[in-house]
């Protein structure tokens, strides 16, 4: 491991979580569902229909929230939240410093399905079919006035908003930005994922040798970001980032995984780290074939036969596209607070080829400093993001 | 510090689309996908002079996918049920992927929708040494049925500017150049509603 103080310079640290997912509305569910390998994923009325190829997805349990405007219901609980734990350090920033950065792949498409039905829809609802009036909205709520803006990045999004909130703080622009990130389980979503066959009707199983799809989820997450000097010195940094395209195909992962590993290793010089330093991988793990494959050798090529712990979190969430950067982000926050390497949950045997360090079950570890975030999205775009202590 | 450069600048509609020749593929695109990549390929640069790994796209699209959002939907209830291949551009950041993949351009990737300017995130890119090239591409692609939604006039339009840090140019980027629209605007004068 390399020296801590390479990890001790001034940069953007994280003060606050928040998220609503199908294990519960909370961190502290989250938590708990991580800390004991649960799965959120079940099967759902209302997807129970030839239409759809399973009804089994992670739906936020239904009294957890308002009906109507699911993705502003959603976001405005994950936000609360992460915003009440950072609310001493906010508390003394100016609103004008405070911006917001909103992760989301389809906003409230609800609403286009309402619409599409004659069914009411409200004009809040109906303005919140656009990603950015979602933003504005909340962004007033928490009565930040800085700069707002609405990453659309496929499933990609929530690791490229933190790295927008990060450079907005980076370059001076902002002290605070709150990124939340958000998608809602919609006919319209597992229409389309059910058209391209990419669904696991038995509900997905990451880097599981009998995977074949993943399974649509839904989740409202959100983290505050401050500027290092402002937050405590026991607080989570963003270390380093990094981005890449396959250029390959627009739905379908690289066959070599070279665009995730150039991604990493942009991330691992952005931080001044080596693949040894790394504690813990987060993949993305979709339980498609092809995504894990793609993951496994993107990991083999950076890391050798040395990959350090891997486990992946949509066999609990579901696939929560907009706001999976976001949540996943936060999972490896609760490991290094809570010092344990989350599992894999549903999976049950590893296919060949992926990486020795494949975790099950969660494990307690002595330490947790550093970590990397993996999520690749369509369009062939791969992001990373380091996360330590200091 | 070098100066950032517009190296190049294109402003496209959809008489642009219907006389364009991309190959066989092109018409499987959405009508976003195809105005963005044919605005990229108006700016008449050649790829094979630039590092590839170091090019960036950064994308504004200001309506986001609501048009194909719209028509994917809209064909729910066809023989085989949705297009899987319209399911594919329902996300705004789909015209980024066409664009890669045709100029196998692998740098990192933006997609901003609404009112964000991507401007300063092409030129943050740039001076953090994470590309040394940056595509800016808008579109704006608002058909007549999702008009009236989000109230706004139909719209079928794209640009692209090419960002460069140092060199020769059309000017050096200004500190008030933030709306890529107006910018394409004015540096590619057209008019797009013949």
């Amino acid at each position: 491991m390399s020296e801590v103080s390479k990890f001790s310079r001034p940069g953007v640290a994280i003060i606050g979580c928040g998220a609503i997912t199908a294990v519960g509305r909370g961190v502290d569910a989250l938590r708990a569902a991580l800390k004991t390998n649960s799965s959120g994923l079940k099967p759902n009325a209302r997807f129970d229909s030839p239409r759809f190829q399973s009804s089994i997805v992670g739906a936020v349990p239904p009294n957890d929230f308002p009906s109507g405007d699911p993705a502003f219901h959603l976001a405005v609980a994950a936000l609360g939240e992460a915003c009440d734990e950072a609310r001493n350090v906010l508390s003394s920033i100016p609103a004008a410093r405070i911006g917001l950065v909103l992760s989301t792949t389809k906003a409230n498409i609800a609403a286009l399905e309402q619409l599409a039905e004659n069914e009411p829809c409200s004009d809040d609802a109906r303005r919140h079919l656009q990603g950015y009036a979602l933003a504005v909205d909340l962004a007033a709520g928490q009565g930040a006035s800085g700069p707002v803006q609405c990453v659309s990045v496929a499933c990609v999004s929530g690791l490229v908003a933190l790295q927008q909130g990060a450079k907005l703080i980076l370059r001076g622009d902002a002290d605070a930005v709150l990124v939340v990130g958000v998608d809602h389980l919609s006919s319209f979503v597992v229409a389309g994922f059910t058209a391209l066959k990419a669904i696991d009707p038995n509900g997905c199983r990451p880097f599981d040798r009998n995977r074949c799809g993943l399974s649509p989820g839904e989740a409202g997450a959100a983290i505050v970001l401050v500027r290092g000097d402002l937050a405590p010195s026991s607080a989570i940094s963003m270390l380093g980032w990094g981005g890449s395209n396959d250029a390959n195909h627009l739905t379908g992962p690289s066959r070599d995984g070279s665009g995730l590993a150039l991604a990493i290793r942009r991330a691992l010089n952005a931080s001044g780290l080596q693949s040894p330093d790394i504690g813990y991988v987060n993949a993305h793990g979709t339980g498609t074939p092809y995504n894990d494959a793609m993951e496994s050798m993107a990991l083999r090529t950076v890391f050798g036969e040395k990959c350090p712990p891997v486990s992946a979190a949509k066999g609990m969430l579901g696939h929560t596209l907009g706001a999976a950067g976001v949540v996943e982000t936060i999972v490896c926050i609760l490991a290094m607070e809570g010092r344990f390497l989350p599992g894999t949950p549903r999976l049950i045997e590893p296919a060949e080829g992926t990486p020795a360090g494949l975790m099950r079950d969660p494990h307690v570890v002595d330490c947790l400093n550093v970590v990397l975030k993996l999520n690749t999205g369509f369009g062939g775009i791969n992001g990373a993001l380091i996360l330590g202590h200091g | 510090m070098d100066k950032i450069v517009i190296a190049a600048a294109s402003m496209v509609g959809e008489e642009d689309v219907r006389m364009a020749r991309l190959g066989t593929r092109f018409g499987r695109l959405d009508l976003a996908s195809q105005l963005a990549l044919v605005a990229v390929e108006a700016l008449g640069v050649n790829f094979d002079l630039l590092p590839r790994e170091l090019i960036g796209i950064c994308l504004a699209a200001r309506a986001g996918s609501l048009a194909t959002d719209f028509d994917f939907w809209r064909g729910r209830d066809n023989a085989g049920g949705p297009s899987p291949t319209l399911f594919a551009y329902t996300l705004p950041s789909s015209a980024i992927g066409e664009i890669a993949i045709r100029h196998r351009l692998t740098g990192p990737n933006l997609c901003l929708t609404g009112e964000g300017s991507i401007i300063p995130e092409a030129c943050d890119l740039l001076r953090r040494g994470e590309a040394q090239a940056c595509l800016c591409v808008f579109y704006n692609v608002v058909t007549p049925a999702i008009a009236g939604l989000i109230n706004s006039p139909a719209a079928a339009l794209a640009g692209a500017i090419l960002l460069r840090l140092g060199g020769n140019g059309v000017r050096e980027l200004g500190e008030n150049d933030r709306d890529i629209e107006k910018m394409c605007r004015v540096l590619c004068p057209k008019d797009l509603a013949s």
